[in-house]
C-alpha cells in the first residue's frame, strides 16, 4: 500500500488515473504530476501453479486486491504472442522465451475469476491470421482448455480483425496523440470494463524494451494497420506485420483515423514508442503484469540475432503501466530515466519518457513505491548481457 | 557407366531419338535395364513431375510466395500418392529434370527424397553443368554425383518403408479427374502445405477400411456422390467423423448446429458433424486451410518449429508398432534447431539422414499422447523412425 494514500483513495485514483492524467500543460508539468502508484515485485522461479498462483495472489493483494478492480466486471487481458507460432528460440518453448507463458495466463485468469470477474476475455492479434486464438495456440503446444477452464466465463478472441464484433471500435487518444489521434480496434478493447496488459519482460529491437506498454502495440488489427490492410476500408482478413506503423510507408485504411502529421519522422525508433503511448492513452491499462520467470535477452523474438534464453525468475505487477514498466527497467538493470542514446534506447526514444510527458505515469523510481521484493534483490541484469553482446556480437542463441 | 557400379541405379531411360546407341550398348553390357522413357517397363508408371523445391522468383533474388504466405514449394509427393492410390502395387517414378539457372547439390537430394518419401522414385536426370563436370571428372561434380548415389542407396536400402501406411487425419474423396481434376489435385497439394496429414481416397475404390483412423473427410467434387458412396460417408459421420463438403452434396442430413462459420453451415448427425460450404468451394487453399480449422489443430499429427519450407509424410508399419515420419526441408540450406511434435505414444526415436549409415542422436521429449523431437542440424531430408 502506498504510504501516502489510503486503500480507498488509491483505488479511486486508479479508476480515475488515466482520464485525470490528461491535463493541459507542458510535458514537464505533466511529468511532474504524473501518477505514482505502488508496484509489486516478486521472485518466482518456476511456472508451476503451486508457486505461480500464490506468488501472483500475494502480489495482487499487495496492490490492494483484485476484487475491487474486477468484481462483477468484464476483464480483457492482452497477452503477448509476438511473431509466427512456428518460431522458437532454439528448442525453447515460446512461453519460456518470447510469449506470455500459458501458465501465467491461466494463473491470472484463475485469480481474476476468484476475485469475482464476471467475464474474462483473453485477447491477442496473432501474426497474420484470423484463425481463432484457441487454434493459434495449439501451434505453440498450448492446451487452451488450461486457460478456458481456469475460471468461469473465459473466452479467447483473435483481435487482429473484426472478429466477433459487427464494427471496429474507435478509441481516441485523450491528449490528441503523438502520431495517431485515435485507433480503430477490435470491439474487445472497448467492450471491457477492466483492461489487463499481461506482458513478457524483454528487450526490443526497435523500442529498446517491451513491457506492459509495448505489449499494447499488438492491439492494432492488421486489417487496418498491417502491411496487407485495405486502402479505403479494412481488409477482411489480416495479413503481414505492422510495417506501416514502424516505417510510416503508408497510412492505415482510410476508414480509420490517419496520422496527425504524415511529414513527421519515418524512423521506427521515433514512431513506435510514440504509437505505443498513443495506444496506451486510447486504451488505458488498469493492471499491468510483466512476467519473466523465463524470458529471452537481446530482443523480442527468436528472429533477433544474438538473442538468448534467460531465467530471471521475476514478476512485476502494478496498477499504473508507466510505473510498472519503470520498475521493470530497474529490475532489468536499466535506468528508467534513460532516453535516446542510452541503453536500451540507443536508437529510439524512450516509451517511458514519452508516456510520462503525456502524464500517464511517472518513471521516476524515487516516486514509485515498490512492494514485495526490492528491485536490487529481484534484479536480472539484462543491461549487463546487452553490454556483453555489444562486445561479442556473435554470441547468443540457445 | 563406371559411376553406376555399386549404386542401386539399375535402369537407363532414353528418348527415342536421342542418338545414344553406343551408350545404350554399354549400359546393356554393364547389366543395366534399358528402355525408352515413353515406354516404361511393366509395373512402372512414370509421371511427369516438377523439379521440387522452393520456387524461385521469375527475376531471381528470392523465392515466390505461395498461398500459404511462405515460399511456394513445388513437390511431386502428392502426385506419387495419387498415382499409388490409382495403381496399387505399381512402382511410381517421376520424371522431373532439373530446372533453373542454379542447381545445387542439395536440390538433387531434395528431388530424390521428395519422391522416395512418398514411396516413389525420382528418375535421375542431371543438369548440363553437372553432366559436363562429371564427364570432365571435376571434383565438385563427382562429389555431387556421389551425394546423389548415396541418397538413392539410402532409400533403396529401406525396402520396408514403402509398405508403411499413411497416417492421416483427413481423407480427400474425389475422382481427381475430369471436372474434379483441378480442385481435387490442388487440394492434395495444398492440404499438405497446410500441414495436414491426408489420405487419398478415390471415390470409386472406397472400402470399409478407407475411413479408418480419419477424423474428417472432404468431398468437394462437382457432382453429388452416388447413393452408395453417400451412405459410406454418412456412416462415417454418424460414427463420429466430420464431413466437409459443398452445396452440391444436396439436401444435408442431420440437424443444424449452433456453430457459426462465415463460409460453412454446421450440422450434426449421430456422433458426428457436417460442415457444408455456403458456396461451391473453388479455392483449394481456402478449403485446405478451412478444413484444418474445422477439424482443429488439436489433432495435427505433426507440428513443426523453425522448419522453414516443410513437407512431411507420416507413415506407420502395418503392425502399428513402428512409424516413420518423413521430414523434408525444401530450402537449399537446411534449417537449424528444428523441433517436431509427432502425435502418438512412442517411446523410442531414431533419426536417419541419407548422408549417414547409422542413425543420428535425437533428443526426444515425451509428452501427453505425443513426442517432441529436437533435431540436430539436418539438410534437405530426415526420417524419424519411431517405436511404440
Amino acid at each position: 500500500m502506498h504510504k501516502n494514500c489510503s486503500r480507498r483513495e488509491w483505488l479511486l485514483r486508479t479508476a480515475a488515473v488515466v482520464p485525470g492524467a490528461w491535463l493541459a500543460g507542458s510535458p514537464l508539468s505533466r511529468a511532474a504530476s504524473a501518477p505514482a502508484l505502488p508496484v509489486a515485485v516478486a521472485k518466482c522461479k518456476t511456472y508451476d501453479a503451486s508457486e505461480l498462483v500464490p506468488t501472483l495472489s500475494k502480489m495482487f493483494d499487495q496492490l490492494g486486491g483484485l476484487g475491487r478492480l474486477v468484481n462483477g466486471k468484464t476483464v480483457g487481458i492482452k497477452i503477448n504472442l509476438t511473431g509466427d507460432t512456428s518460431y522458437r528460440l532454439g528448442y525453447s518453448l515460446p512461453g519460456d522465451t518470447h510469449y506470455t507463458h500459458p501458465q501465467t495466463i491461466a494463473a491470472t485468469v484463475h485469480l481474476l475469476g476468484r476475485a469475482g470477474a464476471r467475464r474474462i476475455r483473453v485477447l491477442e492479434c496473432p501474426w497474420s491470421t484470423a484463425d481463432p486464438l484457441e487454434e493459434v495456440v495449439f501451434r505453440s503446444n498450448w492446451e487452451p482448455r488450461d486457460i478456458l477452464g481456469a475460471a468461469q466465463n473465459v473466452e479467447f478472441e483473435n483481435t487482429n480483425y473484426l472478429g466477433r464484433g459487427k464494427k471496429y471500435s474507435r478509441l481516441m487518444v485523450p491528449t490528441g496523440g503523438y502520431i495517431y489521434p485515435g485507433f480503430d480496434l477490435n470491439h474487445s478493447y472497448a467492450d471491457c470494463d477492466v483492461f489487463v496488459s499481461l506482458a513478457k519482460m524483454k528487450e526490443h529491437a526497435t523500442a529498446g524494451i517491451t513491457l506492459s506498454m509495448k505489449n499494447c502495440f499488438g492491439l492494432t488489427p492488421a486489417t487496418i494497420y498491417g502491411s496487407g490492410a485495405g486502402v479505403d476500408e479494412p481488409s477482411v482478413l489480416p495479413s503481414g506485420g505492422r510495417d506501416m506503423v514502424h516505417s510510416g510507408r503508408r497510412q492505415p485504411s482510410k476508414s480509420a483515423p490517419p496520422e496527425k502529421d504524415p511529414k513527421s519522422s519515418r524512423d521506427g525508433g521515433y514512431r513506435v514508442p510514440r504509437t505505443v503511448v498513443d495506444l496506451v492513452g486510447a486504451r488505458p491499462i488498469h493492471l499491468a503484469i510483466v512476467e519473466a520467470v523465463r524470458s529471452m535477452a537481446g530482443g523480442e523474438g527468436p528472429w533477433i540475432q544474438g538473442s538468448s534464453a534467460v531465467s530471471p525468475g521475476v514478476i512485476v505487477a502494478g496498477l499504473n503501466c508507466v510505473n510498472t514498466d519503470a520498475v521493470c527497467m530497474g529490475v532489468m538493470g536499466f535506468d528508467p530515466m534513460a532516453d535516446r542514446g542510452t541503453p536500451p534506447f540507443e536508437t529510439c526514444d524512450s516509451t517511458l519518457r514519452l508516456a510520462e510527458d503525456a502524464g500517464l505515469g511517472t518513471r521516476d523510481l524515487k516516486r514509485i513505491e515498490v512492494v514485495g521484493t526490492p528491485i536490487v534483490q529481484a534484479r536480472f541484469d539484462f543491461a549487463a548481457l546487452r553490454r556483453e553482446r555489444s562486445a561479442n556480437p556473435r554470441r547468443g542463441r540457445g | 557407366m563406371g559411376l553406376l557400379k555399386g549404386t542401386p541405379i539399375n535402369w537407363l531411360f532414353f528418348d527415342k531419338d536421342a542418338g545414344l546407341a553406343p551408350v545404350i550398348e554399354q549400359a546393356k553390357q554393364a547389366g543395366l535395364n534399358v528402355a525408352e522413357i515413353a515406354s516404361p517397363p511393366a509395373g512402372v508408371a512414370i509421371l511427369p513431375g516438377d523439379w521440387p523445391g522452393v520456387a524461385p522468383m521469375a527475376r531471381g533474388g528470392g523465392a515466390s510466395a505461395g498461398p500459404t504466405g511462405v515460399p511456394w514449394v513445388d513437390t511431386n509427393s502428392w502426385k506419387i500418392r495419387l498415382e499409388t492410390a490409382r495403381r496399387p502395387g505399381a512402382n511410381i517414378w517421376v520424371d522431373a529434370p532439373p530446372k533453373g539457372a542454379r542447381i545445387s547439390a542439395g536440390s538433387y537430394r531434395t528431388a530424390i527424397a521428395d519422391a522416395a518419401a512418398a514411396g516413389g522414385r525420382w528418375v535421375i536426370s542431371l543438369d548440363a553443368q553437372l553432366a559436363a563436370g562429371i564427364a570432365d571428372a571435376k571434383a565438385d561434380a563427382l562429389a555431387t554425383w556421389k551425394d546423389i548415389a548415396t541418397a538413392a542407396a539410402f532409400f533403396a536400402a529401406r525396402k520396408d518403408w514403402p509398405a508403411y501406411l499413411p497416417e492421416a487425419v483427413v481423407g480427400i474423396i474425389s475422382s481427381f479427374a475430369g471436372d474434379d481434376e483441378f480442385l481435387g489435385q490442388e487440394l492434395l497439394n495444398l492440404i499438405g502445405r497446410a500441414n495436414q496429414q491426408y489420405a487419398v481416397l478415390l471415390k470409386d475404390k472406397l472400402t470399409a477400411t478407407s475411413f479408418r483412423g480419419l477424423r474428417a473427410v472432404i468431398y468437394a467434387d462437382a457432382q453429388p456422390p452416388a447413393a452408395g458412396l453417400r451412405k459410406q460417408i454418412l456412416d462415417f459421420v454418424s460414427a463420429g467423423g466430420l464431413l466437409i463438403t459443398g452445396p452440391k452434396w444436396g439436401t444435408p442430413p442431420g440437424l443444424p448446429a449452433k456453430e457459426e462459420h462465415p463460409r460453412y453451415a454446421a450440422r450434426t448427425l449421430g456422433k458426428g458433424r457436417l460442415a457444408i460450404a455456403k458456396a461451391d468451394p473453388d479455392d483449394p487453399w481456402v478449403l485446405a486451410n478451412d478444413s484444418a480449422l474445422l477439424i482443429s489443430r488439436r489433432y495435427e499429427l505433426l507440428r513443426f518449429w523453425n522448419g522453414g519450407a516443410i513437407g512431411s509424410f507420416l507413415t506407420v508399419a502395418p503392425d502399428r508398432k513402428r512409424a516413420v515420419a518423413h521430414l523434408l526441408f525444401y530450402a537449399d540450406r537446411g534449417p537449424d534447431h528444428v523441433s517436431v511434435r509427432i502425435a502418438g505414444r512412442y517411446r523410442k526415436a531414431s533419426l536417419w539422414t541419407p548422408d549417414r549409415v547409422a542413425p543420428r542422436a535425437v533428443e526426444m521429449e515425451i509428452q501427453k499422447d505425443a513426442v517432441e523431437l529436437h533435431l540436430p542440424a539436418v539438410s534437405q531430408y530426415a526420417a524419424a523412425e519411431l517405436e511404440v
